[in-house]
């Protein structure tokens, strides 16, 4: 201890002050951990509990087949058959539970998502540039998403 | 329909070629922030090697440039981090960097590579240096800013002359850690790029060294400029000395740095491997004028040239032409440095992994990653600077003392072992 004492003034108190700091730290790290940090892995082990409890916003293709069977019927028989109902209509599990609530609206965008033409997409998949192919914003005037190899 | 249209083509990027998926998004994913944080970084060591020049290799003639690259190096190591953290989003969870560290991740360890530099090497550094300076102040100063350098003096106000000794033997000591610090604070910069395999343009073992090569290039730019502008600012003359030998330090470190530069290019050349006709169309295209003009034209071969004829003409040409070619020189290697660091980070991201179609990016103006927030960033650590040199680099520091970088105590070098 006494040896300690007797070094320089300056280092001494660098040694103090890097031993607050150290100990702060160690105090703050203490108290700002969240208790279940590092329980399943390098995340809070309560996150999962917290994600699995917030309600869920997608239905699935069950619940719309409750009502919309014919729907559900005519769109599996063609190309669309592999997307979710919920893919194009928006969430939801509001609607399956209240069905007052409506759907969101569909729009031009839902389908230039998938179609509009892009190298990156394979050459099977239908392609088009969307402003030349048509000047329209209403795609269902001529298409029909439920059915897409039909023309009405 | 104008609505739909607008909204299809925010929706699409712009490319050209065959790119995947996940790489037609509308920007980059690093943006022009990621590209000043090694920016930035590299200024910090580049600063601190220039000011250990002066300790360690005693260096005399940068005697008055010491201090002044020691808070440069300070004010931008300070906002080095700022870049990533408004690239991140999120600036109210960064504290959790530090409850809860990650020891595996490349860039988690950047932090650790961060905080050692910051909290021993280059404040401790500083300390050491003012220490006998803070508490002269501290004395005589009155105000909030007695109040700051008697709070920063420590409590400690002994200034015997073996006190104030082994200050300046803990600053050799430190300058000593700091020479390999530095190197590894910007070298794990470029680690981080070089150490992305997948990627042509940055997977390269000689990254590390080419960011540290231009770190100190761009460094002692740095410190060249400040110098003359905060003479310039004072009205005083810059000592035509010290710039000279900053001159001839920063023409070896360009002539090292494009040497090593060139040495990879025509080792990608003459290996000529799988990713190099994209790396050849970058360089034709893309990257056409910040890579041919800005970094090699500009930023390297004009600065080399003028700065090669002044150490061979230095006799010949008057004082005042030196000092403004050094300075544009330095301001030349600045921008260089610059474009440097756009053609690494923003020209990785331009080539599909295709290797067969390119990206494209465009600064947005006030966005969060756009030029304002760009440009505010990079003159950040400069008003922290000038706040630095007001508070520890006084015209009239208390006391009446100048303490201006031109007079800058020469006792300490004398007084030192192996001082010629």
């Amino acid at each position: 201890m006494n040896r300690f004492l007797r070094l320089p003034p300056q280092i001494l108190r660098l040694v103090l002050l890097a031993l607050g700091i150290v100990g702060s730290y160690a105090v703050a790290r203490h108290f700002l951990t969240p208790p279940s940090f590092g329980e399943y892995g390098f995340y809070r082990g309560a996150a999962l509990g917290e994600v699995a409890a917030r309600p869920a916003v997608l239905a699935g293709r069950e619940a719309c087949a409750e009502c919309h069977a014919d729907q559900v019927t005519q769109v599996a028989a063609f190309s669309h058959k592999g997307l979710s109902c919920e893919g194009c209509h928006g969430a939801g599990q509001v609607h399956a539970d209240n069905p007052d609530v409506a759907m969101e609206k569909l729009h031009y965008s839902h389908c230039v998502r998938c179609h509009e033409a892009n190298p990156a997409r394979p050459k099977w998949h239908k392609q088009v540039v969307a402003k030349d192919h048509y000047p329209g914003d209403k795609c269902t005037e001529c298409h029909v998403p439920h059915a897409p190899s039909e023309v009405p | 329909m104008n609505e739909a249209t607008n909204v299809v083509l925010e929706l699409l990027p712009h490319f050209e070629g065959y790119v995947y998926p996940n790489e037609a998004t509308p920007q980059p994913l690093w943006s022009v922030l990621i590209v000043l944080y090694p920016y930035i970084t590299g200024l910090v060591a580049g600063a601190f090697i220039m000011a250990s020049l002066v300790r360690v290799f005693n260096v005399r003639a940068l005697e008055p440039v010491y201090r002044l690259s020691l808070l440069t190096a300070f004010a931008f190591l300070l906002c080095a981090p700022l870049p990533l953290l408004f690239h991140l989003g999120q600036p109210q969870r960064s504290f959790q960097v530090m409850i809860t560290p990650h020891l595996t991740s490349p860039m988690a360890i950047f932090g650790f590579v961060y905080a050692w530099y910051l909290m021993a090497v280059l404040l401790l550094e500083l300390w050491f240096d003012y220490r006998r300076d803070f508490v002269e102040w501290s004395r005589r100063a009155g105000g909030w800013k007695g109040l700051l350098y008697r709070v920063l003096t420590v409590g400690v106000d002994d200034v015997s002359e073996a006190s104030v000794d082994l200050d300046r033997r803990m600053g050799h000591l430190l300058s000593v850690v700091g020479i390999p610090s530095a190197f590894l604070l910007h070298g794990y910069v470029g680690f981080i790029f070089g150490s992305v395999k997948a990627n042509p343009w940055w997977g390269n073992v000689l990254m590390p060294i080419i960011f540290i090569l231009s770190a100190i290039v761009s460094g002692i730019a740095l410190c060249v400029f400040n110098y003359q502008v905060l003479m310039w600012v004072r009205r005083r003359t810059t000592d035509i000395r010290c710039l000279d030998v900053m001159g001839m330090f920063l023409f070896y470190a360009l002539v090292v740095d494009a040497g090593v530069e060139a040495l990879d290019w025509i080792h990608r050349v003459y290996s000529a491997e799988e990713g190099f006709q994209m790396m050849h169309q970058m360089a034709n295209e893309k990257l056409f004028y910040t890579l041919n003009l800005g970094q090699a034209l500009l930023g390297t071969l004009v600065p080399a040239l003028l700065l090669g004829a002044l150490q061979l003409l230095r006799r010949h040409i008057p004082e005042l032409a030196r000092r403004r070619i050094y300075f544009a020189s330095a301001v030349l290697i600045l921008v260089g440095v610059l474009a440097m660091r756009w053609n690494v980070v923003i020209g990785g991201q331009l080539f599909s992994k295709s290797l067969r179609g390119v990206m494209s990016y465009k600064m947005e103006f006030a966005g969060m990653e756009g030029w304002f927030m760009g440009a505010f960033l990079f003159m950040l650590p400069f008003i922290v600077l000038t706040v630095l040199i007001r508070l520890f680099l006084p015209e009239n520091p208390p006391g009446g003392k100048t303490d201006l970088p031109e007079a800058a105590p020469p006792a300490r070098l004398a007084s030192q072992p192996g001082a010629p």
